[in-house]
């Protein structure tokens, strides 16, 4: 492959469009300003929807989260570093160790990679924020308030004790009473509705908000990065969600779905967590190396070596990495040909991790290195990752991982990967968009002193461990035996623990005082060609005063800046006085329609709030009152919809001279409905992990044969068919038109969902075996599916109503169609498990 | 937007090919398909599942128009991935002879 420009290329399709005349800069910024603005003083806070607020705000809350799991490191290398440690005690130690692993996984890295897409995106591809600013701040307070769950259990004693990955039967109500597990389930499955909304929305901004003419094949690689994370979130997360939703449930309901006296299987917990926890580590590790191959190639005064063989790479990390789960699972006695399926694609998916790591080394050797601080951390994570992976194949073979398993080895391992492939490449990122961020430039010499002492105290803790592993010592304990091998080992590990403390706190120390004490920042310092520099520094809300056209994108940053500045890309100012974006199509970046966003609200607080009173209710036993607690919830997301109403100016808007595009309220496939074909995804999903278990417990689980089905064979057969039938009927009311047609919709998807509860009421006790429990939730999530479709048909009808749908605004008619097409689907395939379950088919 | 879905379709095969010898070597483990287990029945099957699904991966190369450009490397790149991985991640149905 030939070296591609690390910006995007003129697009045959854009390339005609004329530049506006230029506008007086301070004009347009005093406008565009006024509109993009957050609201002042705490009500702003509260209401604010920038990706440029919300993207810093996710990342400086994960650093706080970040520094609150350090911290319990430090507690856990305190009590280990001597052999009969009294500094904490058993209980006190798992439940420090198990919410080390839970911040550092689902409130630090997760958070801090979907702030960096979400700040960095908008600017990097040419737009002024994400496709949908309210879910941007939905994510980050549920992101926030289930983290304070999670902190509170901490300090109230009743944190989760289970381990970051929640094992059964550890963590079922038997072993683990109280509401500790409770806690993790509920807590992270709040904090992962943050995770699908950054999907859905990096997803949609990638593939609909590129700047006119920046192809897909042209865009910069960080883009091509975040689109494979994205992809693999909608499709990584469902099942951890899927599994904590069914824990939860056991541990309320008793519903059996891993207990083996009853037909159910612990395995399937492993299963369903490492679905989603080997997915994981790619999800963490892709957003780094992306913002790795756009800084390396700056840094080195050079193109990057191999944009299509990183991309073919990116593509090919995507699909391996859901095909490695089961080697988290080697010792739990899986069938042989398993181990060597698995053990085979670990080993395989080195590769394209090390086409990427020789296309940096490549771009590197080829330029001209500058040794500024973030080549410093670059450097780092070349040494460290790379030492990881290395292990991380030894760990691929099966033969070692046995004797490997379960020892501090793979601690060491996973913190070699982690540190090495997210912490070192994040701080590389933060150095160098710091100006950016602040508009301040650093201050000499703490940020590298740091940097060493990060990479000795690093080095010195966890490079140690691997030899601790090696000589047998097992992970997640509190206390140890008198082994003189050991002692000095875990002595060592704990000194350099504290180092590498003091290495993070000085890193944050110099980005204080970057922020405070620094000087004013010169615009692109870097003299980068990407267009995240195109800018002033800092940043403003709006990013552009126009959006780039192909050849000003490709003459650097600084030139597009000034011309952007004046007015002369697309769709200049806020001349209508409204927050608006290009839409364009998905390969070539065509332009499209303009779509109008939604301005500051407190409404994603309110529902992150309402969400949190469920999950609180949850936690306290008070079931009957968290069902309650969801009325609230489904009134906001009404509230929600009805914002999205078509309202305002319907003219057409002049982008550019001859450019004439249409709102969105009258555009064809919209922002919103790619967003909800995204949604889909992850529903679909979580819709495949129910069945994966239904089949797992059928096929695998060797536990009690399911008793005999009570029902009466022909009348369930006649229930299903119904069921199916009036949800195909939905599905033909929402393709057509009307009032009739939509009040017919909301009739039959009540009807169905009547049909859902009789079937429900007519199977066994969901608590009598696995299988009927998992069956019963199958039944359970269609059955929310056409509630919802009857929702959406009820708006349909409001709108009508109001006059916002006519020939030329669709208004919500089109997700109706969406959501009943993919509800009857989910049904039918439903339908026919539960009949061939039951032995009618 | 073709190309993207044609660069998808070699990792999709490779998924697919995945699940469907991954659950022939359950069933046949769990007894579904017959009492002998893993006996030579089950093993031909997903022999035979392997060898046509390298087949596929095969015709789609052959079928993939060659060329510059990413929009026309990605595509070939996604099918030589899905190639590899197939090979390499189900050999083992060749060697392994118990559950």
């Amino acid at each position: 492959m030939t070296d591609a420009p690390v910006t995007s290329a003129p697009a045959d399709a854009a390339s005609d469009i004329p530049r506006n005349p230029p506008q007086r800069s301070l004009t347009l910024h005093r406008a565009l300003a006024r509109v993009w603005a957050n609201d002042r003083g705490l009500w702003g806070q509260i209401t604010a929807v920038s990706h440029t607020t919300l993207g810093l705000r996710f990342m400086a809350t994960a650093l706080v989260f970040f520094a609150i799991g350090g911290i319990l490191s430090m507690l856990i290398r305190a009590q280990l570093a001597t052999p009969q440690g009294a500094f904490l005690d058993t209980e006190l130690y798992n439940q420090i160790f198990t919410m080390h692993g839970s911040i550092m996984m689902f409130l630090f890295a997760i958070p801090m990679l979907e702030g960096l897409g979400i700040w960095l995106l908008p600017k990097m591809l040419g737009t002024r924020d994400m496709a949908f600013p309210r879910l941007t701040a939905l994510g980050y307070w549920c992101y926030l308030f289930g983290g304070l769950i999670m902190l509170s259990a901490l300090l109230f004693g009743v944190a989760p004790r289970d381990g970051w990955f929640m094992y059964t039967p550890l963590s079922d109500a038997t072993h683990s009473p109280g509401i500790n597990a409770d806690v993790w389930l509920l807590g992270v499955t709040f904090v992962e509705i943050s995770a699908i909304a950054a999907a859905v929305e990096i997803t949609v901004t990638i593939l609909r908000q590129r700047a006119p003419g920046m192809k897909l094949t042209a865009m910069p690689l960080f883009g091509w990065y975040m689109l494979g994370t994205s992809v693999m979130m909608l499709v990584g997360f469902p099942p951890l969600i899927a599994g904590s939703v069914l824990l939860e449930i056991e541990r309320a309901f008793d519903w059996p779905f891993f207990d083996p006296a009853r037909g159910g299987d612990p395995l399937l917990w492993q299963h369903l967590f490492w679905l989603f926890g080997h997915p994981e580590v790619y999800i963490i590790f892709l957003p780094a190396a992306g913002v790795m191959s756009m800084m390396i190639p700056i840094l080195s005064r050079t193109t990057i070596l191999g944009y299509g063989a990183i991309v073919a790479a990116v593509l090919g990390l995507v699909f391996l990495s859901f095909g490695l789960w089961v080697h988290h699972m080697f010792t739990v006695g899986i069938p042989h040909m398993a181990l060597a399926f698995f053990s085979a694609a670990s080993v395989l998916v080195a590769v394209p991790t090390a086409v990427q790591v020789f296309a940096w080394i490549g771009t590197m050797w080829k330029g001209r290195p500058q040794l500024v601080l973030p080549m410093y951390h670059i450097l780092g994570f070349f040494l460290t990752f790379v030492m990881g992976g290395l292990t991380g194949v030894m760990l691929a073979i099966v033969p070692f991982n046995w004797q490997a398993h379960d020892t501090a080895f793979v601690t060491a391992h996973l913190h070699y990967v982690l540190i090495g492939g997210f912490v070192f490449p994040m701080m590389a990122a933060a150095t160098y968009w710091m100006p950016l961020i602040t508009g301040k430039r650093r201050i000499d010499g703490l940020g590298e002193a740091a940097f060493w002492v990060i990479l000795i105290g690093f080095h010195g803790t966890f490079f140690i461990m691997h030899l601790t592993g090696l000589l047998g010592m097992p992970r997640r304990i509190d206390v140890y035996p008198d082994n003189p091998e050991w002692i000095w080992l875990n002595l060592t590990s704990s000194i350099f623990g504290f180092v590498l403390t003091i290495g993070f706190a000085m890193f944050a120390l110099d980005l204080i005082l970057q922020a405070t004490l620094g000087k004013r920042a010169a615009r692109d310092p870097w003299e980068a060609p990407t267009l995240d520099w195109a800018m002033p520094v800092p940043a403003p809300n709006y990013n552009f005063a126009s959006l780039p056209l192909p050849e000003q994108a490709a003459c650097g940053a600084a030139q597009a800046a000034l011309t952007l500045a004046r007015g002369e890309g697309v769709l200049p100012g806020a001349p209508r006085g409204r927050r608006e974006v290009l839409v364009s199509t998905v390969s070539g970046a065509r332009p499209l329609h303009v779509a109008v966003l939604p301005g500051n609200t407190a409404l994603p607080l309110a529902l992150s709030a309402s969400i949190g009173g469920f999950v609180l209710l949850m936690l306290a036993g008070l079931y009957a009152l968290a069902g309650a607690a969801l009325v609230p919830v489904a009134v906001l997301i009404w509230v929600w919809a009805r914002g999205m109403a078509p309202s305002g100016d319907m003219a057409q808007v002049q982008a550019a001279p001859g450019l004439r595009l249409p709102v969105h309220f009258r555009a064809g496939v919209t922002l919103g409905q790619s967003g909800l074909v995204a949604f889909l995804v992850a529903n679909g999903t979580l819709f495949a992990s129910l069945l994966f278990g239904l089949a797992f417990l059928e096929v695998v689980t060797p536990g009690p044969a399911a008793p005999s089905a009570s029902v009466e064979h022909l009348t369930m057969g006649w229930a299903m068919g119904f069921v199916v039938a009036t949800a195909g009927l939905g599905v033909l009311a929402a393709r057509a038109s009307g009032s009739g047609a939509a009040l017919a919709g909301l009739l039959v998807n009540l009807l169905a969902l009547a049909g859902v509860l009789w079937i429900g009421a007519q199977l066994d006790d969901p608590t009598r075996h696995a299988r009927d429990a998992l069956r019963a939730v199958v039944a359970g999530y269609v059955g929310l599916h056409l509630l919802v479709a009857a929702g959406m048909a009820g708006f349909v009808l409001d709108q009508l109503r109001r006059g916002e749908i006519t020939p030329d605004t669709p208004g919500a008619a089109p997700a109706w169609r969406l959501w009943q097409e993919f509800t009857a689907v989910t049904t039918l395939i439903t339908a026919l498990v539960i009949l061939v379950q039951a032995g009618v088919v | 937007m073709r190309w993207l879905g044609l660069s998808l379709l070699g990792p999709l095969l490779w998924a697919l090919l995945f699940v469907a010898v991954y659950g022939a070597h359950g069933m046949a483990c769990a007894g579904v398909t017959g009492p002998e287990g893993l006996g030579t029945g089950a093993r031909l099957t997903m022999v035979g599942l392997w060898l046509a699904g390298l087949l596929a991966h095969g015709a789609l190369l052959l079928a993939l128009p060659h060329g510059a450009g990413l929009q026309r490397f990605l595509p070939r790149a996604g099918a030589w991935i899905g190639l590899g991985a197939s090979a390499v991640t189900l050999f083992p149905v060749v060697l392994v002879t118990s559950c």
